[in-house]
């Protein structure tokens, strides 16, 4: 669980480095135009059009690193914990 | 002595349940169901046009022949496509919420006078109505009563400098009902663009209703463009301003995915989409599947803008 941890608190570094505060589907828009309007049409038109407004949105306006920072802090809490117990 | 045996259907006398009790049912259930149904009646919510206004009904022009029966104005209301809403197909209650008024169209770029138009002036001009099948890139149709004017007339107020050699139309952007907007890496705001003799022909249509109607939000009110002879898309819809150009636009789609949506996006049922064919489409309301036609049917009207431009992407 720590190993996982640090992998993702290091991917979230990579990603502020070299993206800054740009949001998470700025990137993914950079690296693959047509990619998430081909998940959204996906997704909206299949499970429905709130799981993108209100779920994944979010996720995406975000900055890049703080989907990886999330997760790599969460890691490293239950890591430690666990580690204690 | 008599045996009398029941079939299963038969039911004794005394387990009739009495006349009395029965009507009493009826009625407390006919009062139930009223009042479960007064509140869901009161949060229908808004209705998916305005109602028929004598302002938005003009004379049927008879050189555009629909040959199709036109389809019914619920299907046309609440099957849309409009990205700022959402890439799905029930965006029109969202869509209600983006204001009809004011609204005023900028006419910019290469013109004698670049200005304002208000929505009351575009109104002003006098309206014809048209029913023209308008034919998504997703190999869907419809058959709508449009009430607007021939673009033409657009042109002639914007008075373009003969340096101009396209024309871009932009559509509106309001963020408070737009979520589309929030993705702010696609290059808002939606614009689409054609050249000036594609402008200027006489089945470019702009509708500012439908129906006998003003034109609802869904549908790209309060002012919108058709080029029923190409798919869709190019049918930009809530124009705010429209820009002339020397040089060829690149359009919201053609930026997002060029490869599946360029510029020219006539109608050819002999060129496939990337994805899927474009051999036939699906009637909105009957779900009827009838081949699709080169330029949608209006050849007559629009072959000949495109003679001597073979070398060009002329069909996706």
């Amino acid at each position: 669980m720590l190993i996982l941890a640090v992998v993702m608190l290091c991917v979230a570094v990579l990603l502020a480095v070299a993206f800054g505060l740009a949001p998470l589907g700025a990137v993914i828009y950079a690296a693959d135009p047509p990619f998430l309007n081909t998940l959204q049409a996906g997704i909206q038109r299949n499970l429905g059009p709130w799981v993108w407004d209100e779920a994944l949105l979010p996720v995406l306006e975000s900055p890049s690193w703080a989907v990886p920072a999330s997760l790599g802090v969460l890691f490293l809490a239950a890591g430690l914990w666990a580690r204690r117990g | 002595m008599l045996i009398r045996r029941r079939r299963g259907w038969e039911t004794p006398e005394a387990h009739a349940t009495p006349e009395a009790l029965v009507v009493g049912r009826r009625a407390a259930l006919g009062a139930g169901a009223a009042l479960f149904a007064a509140p869901a009646l009161a949060q229908q919510g808004p209705p998916i046009a305005p109602a028929p206004d004598p302002a938005f009904t003009a004379m049927r022009n008879p050189r555009f022949r629909p040959e199709r029966d036109i389809t019914a104005m619920r299907e046309a209301a609440t099957y849309n496509n409009y990205y700022e809403f959402g890439s799905h197909k029930g965006i029109w209650p969202a869509a209600q919420r983006l204001p009809q008024r004011p609204w005023t169209i900028r006419i910019e770029g290469l013109v004698e006078r670049e200005r304002e138009i208000g929505i009351e002036e575009i109104l002003r001009i006098p309206a014809e109505e048209r029913v023209l099948r308008l034919r998504c890139v997703e190999a869907w149709a419809m058959t709508v009563p449009w009430t607007g004017f021939a673009m033409s007339e657009l042109l002639r107020l914007a008075s373009p400098l003969s340096s101009a050699r396209y024309v871009v139309f932009e559509t509106a952007m309001h963020r408070p009902s737009m979520t589309g907007l929030r993705q702010s890496w696609y290059p808002w705001p939606y614009t689409e663009g054609c050249t000036i003799a594609e402008a200027a022909n006489e089945l470019a249509f702009v509708a500012t209703g439908m129906y006998g109607r003003p034109l609802p939000p869904q549908n790209g009110g309060p002012v919108r463009i058709l080029f029923p002879w190409k798919y869709g898309f190019k049918s930009g819809k809530s124009i705010v301003a429209v820009r002339f150009a020397a040089e060829r636009p690149v359009s919201f789609w053609e930026r997002l995915q060029g490869n599946e949506y360029g510029f020219w996006a006539n109608v050819n049922p002999e060129v496939p989409h990337p994805r899927w064919s474009q051999a036939t489409e699906r009637l909105l309301g009957t779900n009827e599947r009838v081949p699709t036609r080169l330029f949608n049917g209006y050849g007559e009207f629009v072959a000949g803008l495109y003679t001597g431009l073979q070398h060009e992407r002329l069909w996706a």
